[in-house]
Order: C-alpha cells, then structure tokens, then sequence
C-alpha cells in the first residue's frame, strides 16, 4: 500500500472521527397554532399558553445543547385588507424540557416571548408555547383572520 | 524518490488538508445553522352588529292635561332592528328621556316608560302589532332587557311604548325627544 492510499484512508478516519462532535442540526416544528376560533366584533378573546389552543412547536437536536429561542410576532391579524389587532403578554410563553412535555406546569413557565429565551435541550429537546390576545373592534369586518407567527432557534455552541 | 514524487504527494496532503477543513467548516456552520418554523394565528371574526330606528313612537296630536299612551304592540309604537350575527346572544340598553321639548328648547313635556313598555322579537317581523309571547319576550321592561335576547334569522326587532303627560297649560308645539339604544354581543 502506498503512501497515497494511506493518506486516504487517514484522511476518512480523521473525517469520521471529528464530525460527531459537532452537534447535529437543531429542528423545529409547529404543532398546534394559535387558534382564536370565533369572535364577536367588539369582545377580545385571549387564548391562555396553557390551552389546547394554544400554539405549540418542538424543538429537537442534541440534548444538553443550548439554544436560543426567538419569536418574530406579528401585531395583527389579518383578513384581505381588514386588520385586527393581536397581542402577546410579556409572561405568554412556556417552555418544558421533558421527555413527556407538561403544558399546564412546564419547567419554564411565564417566559418573555418578546425576548430572547436560552435554554438547553432536554432529553426529547423542547417544547413551547405561546398564548395571545386577539382584539376585535365592535365593528371588525367578518371573516378570517390571519398571521404568521415564526420561531427561530440556533445553537449556541455551548 | 525523485522529486516529481515528493511534490506531488506535497501537494496531496495539502489538497486533503484543506478539503479536511472545508468539511468541518461546513460542519461546525451547520451546526450554529438557524432553524425556522412558522406557525400562525387565526381568528374567525363574525358578523358585526347592526342597529336602526326603523320607527319612531309617534304619540300624535295630544291635548294639554290629557296624557296619551302608547302601548308597545301599537302601530305607533317605537321600532329598532338589530342585526348580525344569527343566534348570537345580545346585550341591550335603552337610554330613554324624561321629558320632549320644543326644538327651541322652551317648553317641555314629561314622557314616561313603565315596565311593561317594551317587547323583543326575535323574528324581526318589525311589527308590533302581530306580537305576541311566541316571537320573543312580550310586554318587557325597557331598563331591563331579557338575558338571553339573541339576534334571530332575520335580526330581531325591539319595540317601544311610551306616555306622554302633558300639562294644563302646555305650549303648544311639536315636541321630541332621543331615544337611545345601544346593542352589543354578549360572548353567547
């Protein structure tokens, strides 16, 4: 065997070993969205972040990796042209890092959803959850509103 | 080993060398990658409440110290007609005068409504005079409306009675008064 062939195969031994060191690729998914349901114009409905209507997203990756937590929140909904507002409490978002997620007692609860939240990933990574508000004037045009609410996660490399 | 071979293999370790490092630059990027997933918030808003005066009481020609009644199921009774959601449940308050007065604001007349003074019809027939306890609530207090008033298939209409009581010496004249009611849902 020449020396080529033993570089090669060095080379692939120093790939395979290094690369599991690196943490795998975090992923998040939604599971539920913030379901408001139906309103009457003119009486606000909040969604609680401990109810089933609730939105809710699973956060993966490597367990005891931390992570950053940012929300991008919208400030109304939306229907055509028609606006309604939409609000977020500053103590709206939970977060459990369980294997078995416990959303009306999480690990983290009452959590800023306007700041950044910093957690390591459990076991089964994490959950979240956000609850909101949604304000209908007394003379909201019917119909069905709408707005992106969009999670991004990122290790930290700790 | 001449020297073709010693720089070729030179260059080989310098080519896996920073192949090496371009795949675990791409690895470590990869592992501070962001993820992103949108979610969304949705709300169904319902129909808007709508209200109108669809009649005013019309108490006619009165005559000084003779007061005159209208009773709630008269043709002459008050009509509102409120519409919006179907089968929602309603709150309503009527904001009623004490007293007509000359446009001019110089004489008055007291107007009274008891509580008996007002229906709801859940029908929204906006007719008073075919109202009867099938269609709603009859013969109602207009300060205290039913809790469980709903907009019905084709919006639901309130009706009005009222008496008026002139004095011996009333001026004459054409006397008014606003009548206010404000309708909003309930949540049921």
């Amino acid at each position: 065997m020449n020396r080529f062939w033993i570089l090669i195969i060095i080379y692939f031994l120093i790939i395979a070993t290094t690369l599991p060191l690196f943490a795998a690729d975090e992923s998040v998914t939604v599971n539920n969205n913030l379901t408001f349901g139906t309103m009457f114009p003119g009486i606000p409905k909040t969604i609680d972040k401990s109810s089933a209507n609730a939105a809710e997203f699973s956060i993966g990756g490597d367990a005891g990796a931390e992570v950053t937590i940012d929300f991008s929140l919208p400030t109304y909904l939306s229907s055509g042209s028609n606006n309604m507002q939409i609000i977020f409490f500053t103590d709206g978002c939970a977060v459990d890092s369980n294997s078995t997620p416990n959303q009306s007692s999480p690990t983290y609860d009452d959590l800023n959803p306007w700041q950044t939240l910093t957690y390591d990933l459990g076991s089964s990574g994490l959950t979240v959850w956000i609850g909101g508000k949604a304000v209908p004037g007394f003379r909201q045009p019917a119909g069905t509103y709408t707005a992106d609410i969009i999670l991004t996660v990122q290790y930290t490399g700790l | 080993m001449n020297m073709k071979r010693i720089l070729n293999l030179r260059i080989g370790i310098v080519l896996f060398g920073l192949l090496t490092i371009l795949i675990l630059f791409t690895a470590v990027s990869n592992s501070f990658a962001q993820e992103v997933a949108v979610g969304s918030a949705t709300a169904t808003v319902l129909t808007a409440l709508a209200i109108a005066s669809s009649s005013n009481i019309a108490f006619g020609n009165v005559y000084q110290g003779i007061a005159t009644t209208i009773d709630n199921t008269d043709a002459a009774a008050g009509i509102f007609k409120v519409t919006g959601q179907v089968d929602a449940g309603i709150s309503l308050y009527f904001q009623l005068p004490e007293y007509l007065s000359l446009s001019d604001g110089s004489s008055r007349m007291t107007v009274s409504f008891n509580s008996t003074d007002c229906s709801v019809d859940t029908t929204g027939a906006d007719s008073p005079t075919t109202m009867n306890g099938t269609k709603g609530w009859l013969d109602g207090d207009p300060r205290s409306f039913p809790g469980a008033a709903q907009i019905g298939s084709a919006g639901t209409s309130i009706y009005l009675g009222g008496k008026v009581t002139p004095s011996l010496y009333q001026a004459a004249g054409s006397y008014s008064g606003d009548i206010i009611l404000t309708v909003s849902y309930n949540g049921t």
